[in-house]
């Protein structure tokens, strides 16, 4: 297994080398290769072809992780490089989050809570005008109730004026014909004591006279 | 010998038409140290979509929402529903992080795929999502670990680390243990993913230029929603994990 680790680690090298030398002459690098490591070479050809494929596996593995350099450096995988730019996110993610709060989370949600509120209270303003409607409604009934029982009262009320203005006249009108009636029996009495009166007045000379007729010669 | 080194031939010239560049980077030096400027240039990119986007929608709000508002809305109640099936009652001041971590995940996933970033050549490297980088990813998992530590600290106090010897104290290497395993899975696995992702579709790309690679395509769209789903549900679930009580 070490010799496995120690064969990937090399293959770092050994493979950028070829990567930075022209394709045309790979011939001749080689036994440059083999030349730092004479020993893992040979055990190389002592390897078991199976072990060879998990080498190779291996050492497309540590490719992966170590992809070919452009420069004459040897570049490491820097998969796991940790640097500055972690706290300067830190500061830009605690700048974002005050950032968004004052021009995001609080305004809009504080707004969002004043509208829930204010549509709450506006709903519980048309229940209450529901029961206001009912008291305004029973108000109507009552003022009608009074006017009604206002214009009775004063029909009545005109009913018996009238009545009794025309009972008065009536009255009157009776105690003028009676005093009418009166005045012409006391006025016809009158003439008739008149008349009697005269009557009696002439009464000797009208016996007399008659006498005279009835015996005429005396 | 020779078949080892036709094998390595063979491997390389698949390598060359394939044209993967794995584990490249095009460094900037800022200041002694290095950084991978294709990480950072995609991230900016993807920030500014992020905030572009969100600013032109949610700039004036309507009480009738036009379509980007609308959808702007949408996406808010879904990370509200996320954060509240996670961490429950008290989710609203982490609404800000764990959508923050699912749309920064998400447009940088997508970005992967969708932007056509090889059309711009750097000197070495090439870009690719943010997220393809072990660094964004450990970032952002080391941010959620450090995330769940607040939260149980300012929920419990010190009465935080009581969960180590929980349900009995023959568990606390265990419990010790998962602070670790935390964040590198969490890591590895968006890591894994999305280079896993790129890389297929390369290869097959490289290999059957036409419509084959177009469902691997749709399949890496999926993969990476998912995992950027993923991952922010994770950090909300540790979140309400660490602020949840243990009686």
């Amino acid at each position: 297994m070490a010799n496995v680790i120690m064969a990937s680690s090399n293959a770092k090298p050994l493979v950028s080398p070829i990567q930075s030398s022209l394709p045309s002459k790979p011939r001749i690098q080689i036994p440059q290769i083999s030349l730092p490591t004479p020993k893992i070479s040979q055990k190389f050809i002592s390897i078991s072809s199976s072990t060879l494929k998990s080498l190779s596996l291996l050492a497309a593995t540590s490719l992966t992780f170590s992809p070919p350099c452009f420069a004459e450096e040897i570049e490491k995988a820097a998969l796991f490089d940790f640097n500055l730019t972690l706290p300067i996110i830190m500061a830009e993610f605690l700048l974002l989050m005050f950032a968004l709060d004052k021009i995001y989370f609080s305004p809009l949600g504080k707004f969002m809570d004043e509208r829930d509120t204010a549509i709450k209270e506006k709903l519980n303003s048309v229940k209450d005008t529901s029961e206001e409607v009912k008291q305004l409604e029973e108000q109507a009934a009552a003022i009608m109730r009074a006017a009604r029982a206002e214009i009775s009262a004063a029909l009545n009320k005109m009913k018996k004026e009238t009545q009794l203005e025309v009972e008065a006249k009536l009255a009157e009108g009776r105690k003028k014909v009676e005093a009418e009636l009166q005045e012409a029996l006391a006025k016809l009495e009158k003439q008739k004591e008149d008349t009697v009166k005269a009557l009696d007045s002439q009464i000797a000379a009208l016996s007399q006279e008659i006498v005279n007729k009835v015996l005429p010669v005396q | 010998m020779n078949v080892l080194l036709c094998s390595i031939n063979t491997l390389k010239g698949l390598y060359d038409i394939s044209g993967v560049e794995v584990g490249q980077h095009f460094y900037w030096q800022l200041g002694g140290f290095q950084v991978h400027a294709q990480v950072l240039i995609t991230s900016w990119v993807v920030i500014a979509i992020l905030l572009g986007s969100a600013f032109i929608a949610v700039r004036n709000p309507q009480t009738i929402p036009t379509a980007g508002q609308n959808f702007f809305e949408y996406v808010l109640e879904f990370l509200r529903d996320v954060s509240k099936t996670q961490i429950g009652e008290e989710y609203g001041p982490w609404v800000p992080f764990i959508g923050t971590m699912f749309l920064f995940l998400f447009v940088s996933n997508w970005s992967g795929a969708l932007l056509p970033w090889k059309r711009i050549q750097l000197p070495h490297g090439e870009l690719a999502a943010p997220t393809n980088d072990i660094n964004t990813t450990v970032a952002l998992a080391l941010l959620t670990s450090v995330a769940y530590f607040y939260a149980g600290l300012s929920k419990k106090g010190l009465g935080y680390f009581s969960k180590y010897i929980q349900p009995t104290p023959i568990l606390l290497p265990i419990n010790i243990l998962e602070d670790f395993t935390k964040p590198l899975s969490l890591s590895f696995r968006l890591f894994g993913n999305i280079l896993a992702d790129e890389l297929v579709v390369v290869v097959l790309v490289s290999l059957v230029p036409l419509v084959v690679p177009i469902p691997v395509m749709f399949l890496g769209l999926f993969t990476s929603g998912i995992q950027a789903l993923i991952f922010a549900t994770l950090a909300a679930a540790y979140i309400g994990e660490s602020m949840e009580g243990h009686h």
